[in-house]
């Protein structure tokens, strides 16, 4: 397998022209925290962006940050923090900007923060046809164009190489606590009801865990609200959210995504997960492949929603995409010698 | 093909109903424009009502050769809606049902007529909101909101409408009826939903939306300060957001539009500051006091004259009733007014207003700002008589000034109204020919025949694949770039 290591986005260029020229199929690698998202995929060469790692921008009363996509998740936690500000994708430190851009990657606090790809204000993405294109702004608000960064968000590397990115950053929480406790989804339905401006509520098969961000005082204010509902068995301020992350040691991780109320729907009868509350997100640790992530997709689709894998093997699944024609003609449009691994979004 | 308006009216009024097709020289005349200044003409006006009525309008327009204009409650600044030529406007304030509510799931499905407002007041007793909240909220519709990526002084913490839509049932312009996104977080393929939200109308006709149910806030403290000076009042917004708060809506009025919306709201601001801020924080009791202590020490430290607390939601209403009717309440002033819209770096306001004001004086004209400081989208609003000769050539003139400043500051040229017509030719100060390019190709591929709001939000020259437009090049102004018919 050909290596490929642009450190320029000239360089970026040049390299993708390349492939074109010379049929040569790229598979588009950051971190490779996230690589086992996508449908498997036959290429010739790695495209690794880790050299395109520069920040480009920062001003902290902004709060945007531009950063090319190759720059490490634990790099730009560094930098923010000197702000007082974070981008909250909670990615491995090791996992790019870029990468976790792409795979469309869920932060485990996305009831507070929303999607990431929300954050994207603005992106240089290099085609699969290798051209510099530029969309966005770096503003908070912009309705100027398309957002072709918002297309290229979740996108698994098909459509083009992100090269570069302004980031919609938060200020740090000044202070933050998981509480734990007793109890199943339905408690943790209650606690997202009862504490509306909680960071994440997370059921698991041994508990639930409430993850409160935000001013001191208001902090206190909502343990007061969630203990009103059940007492908390265990309480840390600071600390990783989640504490433990069993389903990560299963060899096979899929992504549920379904409407909040349809998690138990899909859940049942599986022994490793978290779910989201309120989010419907649920990360599911499954033996292997075969048998496990079947039955979980079946009961999934009848849901009404997708369990793509996000670890091990298994792919995105066979969910029809809508509007096929439109997804099509978007992928020929942006890639059309298909160089960018062919094959490894949802099929159209 | 031949466009063939008798047999596409025929065909739609066996489709629909004769009462809800429009063809008579006054309504077409009505729907030829929107809340800009730009005017066009149609050729037949039609109100769907369902769904499937919206996939009929679409497919008779496409077998008759007439481009679809898709078109809400027509509060649109930028001439998105404006139809051009021998077009179908396809009106949606028919389609005000709502359709679900689904507090469990944070979600509502609604038609795309519904209201802003009446979607945010039939949310309040299930104890949740819809978070954009245009200043046209009265009027303007879900489906414009959507198309436009609406924003409003509450988006500063809540973000704008496309961080508020789950799903949309979209008309595409084939007439095949796609859900776009989900009830669920993610979708299957790529996120359509995020180029059609903001798309302005060229990419189908939006026929329902799925919209993500925002909690209502347990407390909620609006205050309104106010300065001697316009640099000390944007000075406190850089501050408040320097120190990490994010509150729910800060907007600044300066003080033509201060006495403006005082006359008219009797809202008790203070007529003789140089300009006001209006700040709304929002959260838990303990986090609103929070917050607030953050904010008020901030005006302290810039010299704030007054500080005013509403003290009960009446108060509260006061407030912002002045500050929302504000551009209304410039009919005081002169009987036309040309709104601008350009976002530019927070750091940036003051230098950008000195130069808003600079361009006004230079060209004989009056200016006044009420805008969204805290997400640095402005709002420079012309006020003018254009049947005075001499005087729209000079409010042209200065537009484009004022865009071209906002650019150079590394803004935008629309935060929150679109690009429509009255922008489309200015969007080269933004983006180079690649980048246009690589738009108009997303056009293209949910729209291979151009059937779609022809004409808006790309320059004549941008093409999928098709380099035309080079950056740099002479912008020249809207007016002159119009086709035959439309005038400004």
């Amino acid at each position: 397998m050909d290596l490929i290591h642009p450190s320029s986005k000239a360089d970026l260029v040049e390299a993708v022209r390349e492939a074109n020229l010379t049929a040569t199929r790229l598979l588009v690698v950051g971190g490779r925290r996230h690589i086992d998202r996508g449908n498997p995929s036959e290429v010739d060469a790695e495209l690794w962006t880790t050299q395109l790692d520069r920040l480009v921008s920062y001003e902290p009363s902004e709060m945007i940050a531009v950063v090319e996509a190759g720059m490490r998740i634990g790099t730009l936690d560094r930098l923010l923090a000197e702000g007082g500000q974070e981008w909250p994708s909670d990615a491995p430190e090791d996992a790019t900007v870029g990468g976790v851009i792409a795979s469309g990657a869920s932060s485990a606090r996305r009831l507070r923060m929303g999607p990431l790809r929300d954050t994207v204000l603005e992106a240089e993405v290099v085609t699969g046809d290798g051209r510099l294109v530029r969309s966005g702004a770096r503003t908070v608000k912009n309705v100027t164009g398309y957002d072709l960064h918002k297309l290229v968000a979740g996108s698994l590397g098909t459509l083009g190489v992100i090269a570069q990115v302004a980031l919609k950053v938060r200020p740090l929480p000044r202070a933050r606590r998981t509480l734990r406790f007793e109890g199943d989804l339905g408690l943790a339905r209650t606690l997202v009801d009862a504490v509306p401006s909680a960071a994440a509520v997370l059921a698991t098969p041994g508990g639930v865990e409430l993850r409160q961000e935000g001013w001191p005082e208001e902090v206190e204010e909502e343990t007061g609200l969630a203990s009103s509902i059940s007492t908390p068995v265990a309480a840390a301020d600071d600390g990783p959210f989640p504490s433990s992350a069993p389903w990560d040691a299963k060899p096979v991780v899929a992504e549920v995504a379904v409407a909040p109320s349809r998690l138990d729907a899909a859940l049942t009868g599986e022994a490793t997960w978290g779910a989201l509350a309120g989010v419907g997100i649920a990360w599911v640790g499954l033996g292997d492949a075969d048998g496990g992530l079947d039955g979980l997709r079946e009961r999934v689709r009848a849901a009404g929603g997708i369990a793509p894998a996000v670890k091990g093997p298994g792919g995105l699944g066979d969910e029809p995409v809508a509007a096929a024609g439109v997804h099509r003609r978007i992928k020929e449009a942006f890639d059309p010698n298909e160089t960018l691994a062919p094959g490894r979004g949802w099929a159209a | 093909m031949v466009t063939d308006v008798e047999a596409a009216r025929r065909a739609l009024e066996e489709a629909l109903g004769t009462p809800e097709v429009l063809s008579d020289p006054l309504a077409l005349r009505l729907y030829a424009r929107d809340a800009s200044m730009v005017e066009g003409g149609c050729a037949l006006v039609v109100f769907p009502r369902s769904v499937d009525d919206v996939a009929a309008c679409v497919r008779i327009a496409a077998e008759h050769g007439l481009p679809v204009v898709p078109r809400g409650s027509g509060t649109g600044l930028a001439g998105g809606s404006t139809p051009l030529g021998d077009s179908l406007v396809v009106v949606t304030t028919k389609m005000t049902r709502i359709l679900e509510i689904r507090p469990e799931d944070r979600l509502a499905w609604v038609e795309p007529g519904v209201p802003n407002l009446d979607l945010a007041n039939t949310l309040r007793p299930h104890g949740f909101t819809f978070a954009p909240d245009p200043s046209s909220q009265q009027t303007s519709s879900i489906g414009g909101n959507v198309s436009t990526n609406a924003g409003g002084p509450h988006c500063l913490a809540y973000g704008v409408t496309s961080n508020h839509v789950l799903a949309l049932d979209v008309v595409l312009p084939d007439g095949s009826l796609e859900r776009l996104g989900s009830e669920a977080p993610q979708a299957a393929g790529y996120d359509l939903r995020s180029v059609v939200v903001g798309g302005e109308g060229t990419l189908g006709v939006v026929a329902a939306v799925c919209v993500r149910l925002t909690p209502l806030p347990a407390a909620v403290r609006t205050s309104l300060f106010d300065f001697e000076t316009v640099e000390d009042c944007a000075a406190t917004v850089t501050d408040v957001i320097a120190s990490g708060v994010v509150p729910a809506a800060v907007e600044m009025m300066d003080r033509g539009i201060v006495v403006a919306a005082e006359r008219f709201a009797h809202a008790g601001y203070p007529t003789d500051a140089a300009a006001i801020l209006i700040v709304e924080v929002d959260g838990t009791s303990a986090s609103v006091e929070a917050q607030s202590r953050v904010v008020e020490a901030a005006a302290r430290a810039n010299r704030v004259r007054h500080v005013r607390v509403a003290a009960d939601e009446a108060e509260r209403a006061l407030i912002w009733k002045g500050r929302k009717s504000a551009f209304g309440a410039v009919a005081q002033i002169a009987p036309h007014y040309h709104l601008h819209d350009c976002v530019v770096p927070r750091t940036k306001l003051v230098e950008v207003l000195t130069g808003v004001y600079a361009i006004a004086k230079r060209h004989d004209l009056i200016v006044t700002n009420v805008f969204h400081a805290g997400d640095g989208n402005l709002h420079p609003l012309l006020s003018f008589d254009r049947r005075k000769p001499g005087t729209l050539e000079r409010v042209l003139a200065a537009s484009e000034e004022i865009v071209r400043l906002c650019v150079d500051a590394g803004g935008a040229l629309s935060g929150e109204h679109g690009i429509g017509l009255e922008k489309r030719d200015f969007m080269p100060l933004m983006f180079s020919a690649e980048d246009l390019s690589a738009q108009a190709c997303v056009r293209t591929a949910f729209d291979p025949d151009g059937r779609m709001n022809p004409s808006k939000v790309l320059p004549d020259g941008a093409r999928c694949g098709d380099f035309a437009v080079a950056r740099g090049d002479d912008v020249s102004r809207v007016a002159e770039e119009l086709p035959e018919g439309a005038w400004i």
